[in-house]
């Protein structure tokens, strides 16, 4: 049951009624997310504009079959847990759904716990892999630091601020979308405070795997759960006289939210399973990309934890706003880039940088770090040519009346989709975003895969 | 049989003029009754009453299954309760089912206005004359099952009386208390409800 109650997300399909109306009941019980659908064709509808971890599929359907249903989310989503739904008299059928790549098969009716134990049996398996994912980006992140680079007007208006907010000790609160370097003006703030000798902990509370976040912030006492062989400290306790960043604060579930809020306010808290009150000594920063304030009022976001931490709270302009920053941004990568690489290559073409000023970043500053990345890999002389960079299209320069961000946007991450045959995780790796965000997104922009 | 009880805690002070109505289907005993809604009124801080509501579920009797399908029962309840009754939770000594499961223990409506829990399958491994055991689970899944009306949902902590037991000894070893997130979410509920 551990694993199983934090917001997996669940589709029933069955084109009975009564069947998807009672199985989305119970299992809303357990907190689950629960959508259902009536046919298969309904299904891949769903599945098309969001994800799901688990799928349970009736076999026998008017129209589209659950094998069917099977076969097709296989082929687009791999990762996705199917789970068969049958009636007495088709076991074979499950039984050739399970070789088809189905987790398991239910027989209905089935017995709550049945269910139960099948359901955390999944999660857990998707928790693992999500933690090998986490401790290899992990890896990653460390390998990278930036400072933070910009001439703009209101770039040099962050500076400022951060230099006014720096030394206050203040919560503070940053905005702003994604790859816009919210952690590199938490770092700032950090570095510019008295608290610069002391550590700076940063936490990618989205990252985090939800099982592993309470004691990956509180720490445990030896023996708290069964894998707790040795007491071991928290992210919390490692920050103790320094700033601690929460980045992606908008995912944390509630009971984090619970947790974080006592932190702020009494300024103490308790490893899982001790008893001894440990004293909570640092500044904490909180950034997001998400309309914290419209998910305070959709009952996803505490309130209280809300004003707790927009105490001081600035936004981080994107890219597209500071376009005046382009070429200093892109020298400074070039430079770095062919250090890395040890190519000799020094310098970008006027074509090359007017592609980029007229480019709109909705990856923003770390969409041009890739870019740049790869531009300095695939380059043949010394100086960065267009077709060099992922961003250049003929297309696009043809294309005038498509030149709204939205629109650009939303073609770019079509093209790569497609460039990576809608493979999520690939997609979603090379536009430096986030699955669930490349999944909101492709949602939002109503973006269907070619049939 | 009709009883009609009123019944104030001496710690708490009500909000608000609404009850909670516990509403037996068949006859129970008068102490397990009389128990459930201390408990309610401790926890959740409202007013109870104890009054059936609903003696007869036939309605909702499935024969080939010979089980009482649960969701049915609650939509009657949740129309026939007095406006008062902000919640109503009911008891029962029938099996109860709903359609895809083998059987449930209760169910509720989640944030809603009814709960029902069926005692069925709660004598498990019990002598007759372990009453005092008997009662016990019973109080602890009634209260688990309003939780759910006032939107609280399944609790990892184990202790918690909104954690989802899959043995009938886990319902035994679960204390009779929210833990500390349960607690505050329900304080949220009730602040909301306070509001509107």
């Amino acid at each position: 049951m551990e694993a199983h109650m934090s917001n997996i997300k669940i589709l029933i399909v069955d084109d009975e009624q009564i069947m998807r109306e009672s199985l989305a009941g119970w299992l809303e019980r357990d907190g689950n997310l629960v959508a259902t659908a009536a046919s298969g064709e309904e299904a891949l509808k769903k599945l098309s504009k969001s994800r799901f971890d688990i799928l349970l599929v009736d076999i026998k359907m008017e129209g589209m079959s659950g094998l069917d249903v099977l076969r097709k989310v296989k082929e687009s989503d791999p990762d996705v847990a199917i789970v068969m739904i049958t009636a007495y008299g088709s076991i074979a059928t499950a039984i050739e759904a399970m070789k088809n790549g189905a987790v398991d098969y239910l027989l209905k009716p089935f017995d709550p716990n049945a269910l139960g134990v099948l359901i955390d049996k999944i999660t857990e398996h998707q928790a693992q892999a999500r933690e090998i994912l986490y401790h290899r980006e992990q890896y990653k992140d460390r390998a990278r630091f930036e400072s933070m680079i910009g001439q703009s007007k209101s770039m040099q208006k962050i500076f400022d601020l951060i230099q006014d907010i720096a030394p206050t000790g203040s919560t503070v609160l940053i905005s702003g979308e994604t790859g816009t370097g919210k952690g590199l003006a938490a770092k700032a703030i950090h570095t510019n405070s008295p608290r610069c000798n002391g550590p700076f902990v940063a936490i990618n509370c989205g990252a985090i795997p939800k099982h592993l976040m309470e004691s990956e912030l509180f720490g445990h006492q030896k023996g708290a759960f069964t894998d707790a062989k040795e007491t071991r400290k928290g992210r919390l306790e490692l920050a103790h006289g320094g700033t601690l960043f929460l980045d992606e604060i908008g995912e944390i579930s509630m009971r984090m939210q619970i947790d974080l809020l006592q932190v702020l306010e009494d300024r103490i808290f308790y490893r899982v399973g001790g008893t001894q009150p440990i004293e909570a000594y640092f500044r904490v920063i909180a950034a997001t990309n998400q309309n914290l304030e419209g998910s305070v009022k959709a009952g996803s976001f505490r309130e209280d934890l809300y004003y707790r931490l927009n105490v001081i709270s600035f936004r981080m302009p994107p890219l597209r706003e500071r376009k005046e920053d382009i070429p200093l941004l892109t020298e400074h990568f070039v430079r770095r880039f062919s250090q890395e690489t040890n190519k000799p290559i020094d310098k970008i073409s006027r074509e090359a940088l007017d592609e980029m000023m007229l480019y709109e970043w909705p990856g923003n500053v770390r969409e041009l770090e890739n870019a740049i990345e790869r531009a300095v890999v695939v380059g043949k002389g010394r100086i960065i040519q267009p077709q060099d960079l992922p961003i250049f299209r003929p297309e696009h320069v043809t294309s005038p009346q498509s030149n709204t961000l939205k629109e650009v946007e939303k073609a770019h991450i079509v093209q790569i989709l497609n460039e990576n045959q809608w493979n999520i995780a690939k997609s979603s790796k090379f536009l430096d975003i986030d699955r669930s965000t490349l999944y909101s997104k492709i949602k939002r922009y109503q973006i269907k895969k070619p049939a | 049989m009709l009883v009609i009880k009123w019944k104030r805690s001496d710690c708490l002070s009500f909000q608000s003029e609404h009850s909670i109505l516990i509403s037996p289907v068949e006859d129970f005993n008068p102490d397990l009754l009389e128990s459930i809604s201390r408990e309610v009124q401790r926890l959740f801080g409202y007013r109870t009453e104890i009054m059936s509501l609903l003696q007869d579920v036939g309605f909702a009797l499935d024969p080939g299954r010979d089980q009482h399908h649960s969701t049915l029962i609650l939509e009657k309840l949740a129309g026939l309760a007095p406006a008062r009754v902000i919640k109503v939770l009911a008891v029962t000594r029938v099996d109860l089912f709903i359609p895809i499961l083998t059987h449930v223990y209760g169910e509720a409506q989640i944030g809603g206005r009814a709960c029902i829990l069926s005692t069925h399958r709660l004598n498990e491994g019990l002598a007759t004359s372990a009453r005092e055991i008997f009662n016990q689970r019973v109080v602890k899944e009634t209260i688990h099952e309003l939780g759910h009306t006032f939107n609280l949902r399944h609790c990892q902590e184990h202790a918690c009386i909104m954690h989802y037991c899959r043995s009938i000894k886990d319902v035994d070893r679960k204390a009779d208390q929210l833990c500390r997130y349960c607690r505050i979410l329900l304080a949220d509920e009730l602040k909301r409800l306070a509001a509107t």
